[in-house]
């Protein structure tokens, strides 16, 4: 999914990436310096954006750490067109996994996007943060990412902060800040700190599952609560008045259906009498994570215990009645089960501690692989009538 | 100041001449003794006792004034500062009234110390909170944070006014600033979650009673729709002070809320004042409150829910069957006795009306209409005199 913005020289710049010799590399190089001539300087970048519009150009520029050093100095550069150039360059780059630690370990790329994230006048922020959550896509330069965050003395804190904060740049919406925090959530560390009860970090995230004006932050949103979810030692607290997570995984799946007096008052106040207009999420793959990070909530006793008792049940009755994804309803079935059903039997109460038999598992991988499969065909065939999307982004 | 004590005579035969005691003020000579019981008497300077021998319980003002005497020697920090301090000792004695003017009047010296003039505002704006005045405490708070914004203290009061002005929203907001300052203040963090679930509530609370009022409304209008379906006609009532709720209606429905209004306002001031109004049950019946009048002897009765399938005989059967009414003198009002009639308010003309056909027969009538959301009719007995002098002169339409 290399996909760049501007196709300049598309054809020429294949043809060319085989044949560059090193003279005519070392040349190109010297084009890429802050001190060179505008036009110069200009065509060289451009030519740069061209070849990373494909996987060859960016496997060959892989292997030049120089040209990738800089990529990323050119960012600095007074013209708008060459700093725009260079950032749809590392996007491109940034989106194969190939150049992830070519970019962070040699260059400052960390660095730069940082301070300029913070910056709440650079124009360029939303790039950044493309930037970063493909970064951030893979464990290895997940960890890198992380490390800059501390190292630059950020931190996560001010991530969330400027994520949270309506209006902090006016040139940039920050709605891929959304993806990189849930790329980062897949390490222990950020878990643990978006986790942290003596904070109050996850509850400022829990209110943009609801954001409408941008599918990207709120999936990203979601995304992070479903890993979070995956530490059950902190279910009790996220289900618990302190977080209360339930009700903003529930509220984008309700919709306008009138519920009877009773059971509107026996449901979590914000679910309460729904107004006529309400919309359900339309994204079927944020529908599908929110219900997987409510099972999820289901692993433990005591999840399953206080689910049951805020009786969501008839909101996801009728949710189940309106899904037309088979995914989609599949994952709801199996929520409605565990709301309605019984408790599992002694020795089976944490879902998530259970001990698989070696066969059974192998089976249940077979049909995991075999369901992932035949969802990708079907995504495929769906997505060659999509547009395709520019940021070359993966959940 | 010099303190002369000039002559004084003793008359010892008689009183003392009065004493003169003169004191230089300025450059003029005054006679204390002729201020004796005057205001001058309690300021510091013209006291005739000293100052030590003062209740400052008494005259705590004295305290104040005491220190504006040294005023030439103190610069405008350290008179803020006593200002503040002597603000905080009325603040224990729960003195806040006392305690916002010493605020006040720190803050009126102006001086550069940023950090005591926001500690002046912040603990103005706790005085101003303790007195319920949370505008004011909240521009304190707000004002105390502009000067300096990691003032921890003014955060947290300006998350308080918020709540209590119900600014939910705005309580959040002040939390999380503070929190981005002290992440981990649990004042904050406590502030920010009862924030947070309040503003739930009210929301829950707004969006029932928004799907509540248009219930009411959907009700309201099947009913209009009834009703005129029926055919039958409701009278407006005379342009009046009721006329003012809602001939500002902007609700673009036309002449329903109108007529609405007209049902529930005719409906609350019908005479007898019993808020009884039409209504459907869930069968799409109708139920009126009917008014029967006895003209004879300035009587009348009132039936809350006359079911519009009912006939005035099923009523009147039970109402005058067993027992007549008291004010009956003649015993003449038996159910067979009695004629009804309604009036037909533009012409004036009675007309009769038939004792075993439904109420809502009646009201179908060509002439027939609803006068203040309730039906109302003449009671008489058939052939008595009064009836007949009652329909003297009136045009009546009887039953054939």
């Amino acid at each position: 999914m290399c996909l760049n913005k501007k196709n300049k020289n598309l054809s020429l710049s294949t043809d060319l990436a085989t044949m560059l010799s090193d003279g005519e590399a070392k040349e190109l190089l010297s084009f890429l310096t802050l001190e060179m001539r505008a036009d110069v300087k200009g065509q060289a970048t451009g030519y740069i954006l061209g070849l990373t519009g494909n996987r060859d150009g960016c496997r060959y520029l892989r292997s030049k750490p120089d040209f990738l050093k800089a990529l990323v100095t050119l960012t600095r550069d007074p013209s708008i067109t060459i700093v725009k150039d260079c950032y749809h360059a590392l996007i491109n780059l940034s989106a194969d996994e190939t150049l992830h630690q070519p970019l962070v370990k040699e260059t400052d790329l960390l660095a730069i996007l940082f301070q300029n994230l913070l910056d709440p006048e650079y124009m360029f922020a939303d790039r950044i943060c493309t930037i970063l959550s493909n970064l951030s896509r893979h464990e290895r330069t997940c960890r890198d990412v992380f490390s800059a965050l501390q190292e630059q003395k950020i931190g996560l804190d001010k991530v969330v902060e400027i994520f949270c904060t309506e209006g902090f740049n006016k040139k940039a919406s920050l709605h891929y800040l959304g993806p990189l925090l849930s790329n980062l959530t897949q390490l222990p560390e950020a878990r643990h700190f978006i986790l942290d009860k003596d904070r109050c970090v996850i509850q400022r995230l829990l209110p943009y599952t609801q954001y409408e004006e941008s599918s990207t932050r709120r999936g990203g949103v979601v995304g992070t609560l479903r890993n979070c979810c995956f530490d059950y030692t902190h279910h009790e607290w996220l289900l618990s008045d302190a977080v209360d997570i339930l009700p903003y995984l529930i509220l984008p799946l309700a919709g306008p259906e009138e519920l009877s007096e009773e059971e509107n008052e026996g449901l979590p106040v914000d679910l309460q009498y729904l107004p006529e207009d309400k919309k359900r999420e339309d994204d079927p793959d944020i529908r599908k994570m929110l219900l997987e990070t409510l099972m999820l909530l289901t692993a433990t006793k005591v999840g399953r215990q206080i689910m049951k008792n805020k009786n969501v049940y008839p909101i996801m009755r009728e949710f189940h009645k309106w899904e037309k994804d088979p995914h989609v309803i599949s994952a709801c079935e199996k929520l409605i089960q565990v709301l309605i059903g019984d408790e599992p039997e002694a020795g089976m109460e944490n879902l998530m501690e259970v001990e698989i038999p070696k066969d059974v598992e192998e089976k249940l991988k077979e049909l995991d692989t075999k369901e992932q499969e035949q969802m990708e065909k079907d995504k495929q065939e769906s997505e060659k009538q999509l547009k395709e999307s520019p940021e070359g982004l993966e959940r | 100041m010099e303190n002369f004590s000039l002559v004084f005579f003793i008359d010892v035969y008689n009183h003392q001449f009065p004493i003169h005691d003169l004191r230089l003020i300025g450059h003029e000579f005054i006679d204390i003794s002729r201020t004796q019981n005057t205001e001058f008497n309690k300021v510091p300077m013209f006291m005739k006792t000293a100052p030590e021998n003062i209740d400052p319980e008494k005259h705590p003002d004295l305290a104040c004034i005491q220190s504006i005497i040294h005023d030439d020697h103190r610069t405008p920090e350290e008179k803020a500062r006593s200002l503040k301090d002597e603000g905080n000792e009325y603040f224990k004695e729960k003195n806040y009234k006392k305690a916002i003017v010493s605020y006040t009047e720190g803050l009126k010296k102006n001086c550069m110390d940023i950090e005591l003039n926001a500690i002046l505002f912040t603990n103005r704006a706790a005085a101003h909170f303790h007195l319920g005045n949370m505008r004011s405490a909240l521009n304190d708070a707000t004002a105390a944070k502009k000067l300096k914004p990691d003032h921890i203290k003014a955060i947290i009061r300006g998350a308080q006014c918020s709540m209590e002005l119900r600014n939910y929203a705005g309580a959040s907001q002040w939390c999380d600033e503070g929190l981005g300052l002290i992440p981990t203040d649990k004042k904050l963090q406590e502030l920010r979650a009862t924030a947070d679930k309040k503003k739930r509530e009210a929301d829950r609370d707004a969006r029932k009673e928004k799907i509540k009022a248009k219930k009411e409304q959907n009700e309201k209008e099947a009913l209009l729709a009834a009703i005129k379906e029926r055919g039958i006609k409701l009278l407006k009532t005379e342009p009046s002070r009721h006329r003012g709720l809602d001939s500002e209606d902007g609700d673009g429905d036309g002449g329903v809320s109108r007529a609405l209004a007209d049902l529930e306002l005719d409906g609350i001031s019908s005479q007898e004042a019993t808020g009884a109004c039409v209504y459907m049950d869930e069968q799409g019946v109708l139920y009126w409150p009917v008014l029967l009048l006895y003209p004879e002897h300035s009587q009348t009765d009132f039936i809350s829910a006359f079911c519009e399938n009912s006939s005035f005989m099923d009523h009147l059967a039970v109402m005058f069957g067993e027992e007549l009414p008291p004010w009956d003198s003649e015993r003449k009002y038996q159910p067979q006795n009695l004629q009804l009639f309604f009036e037909d308010p533009e012409k004036g003309n009675l007309y009769q009306v038939d004792l075993e056909k439904s109420l809502l027969n009646v009201l179908q009538h060509q002439r027939c209409s609803v006068k203040a959301g309730t039906p109302s009719f003449i009671v008489l007995v058939s052939g008595s005199p009064f009836s007949k002098q009652f329909l003297s002169g009136k045009k009546v339409q009887r039953l054939k």
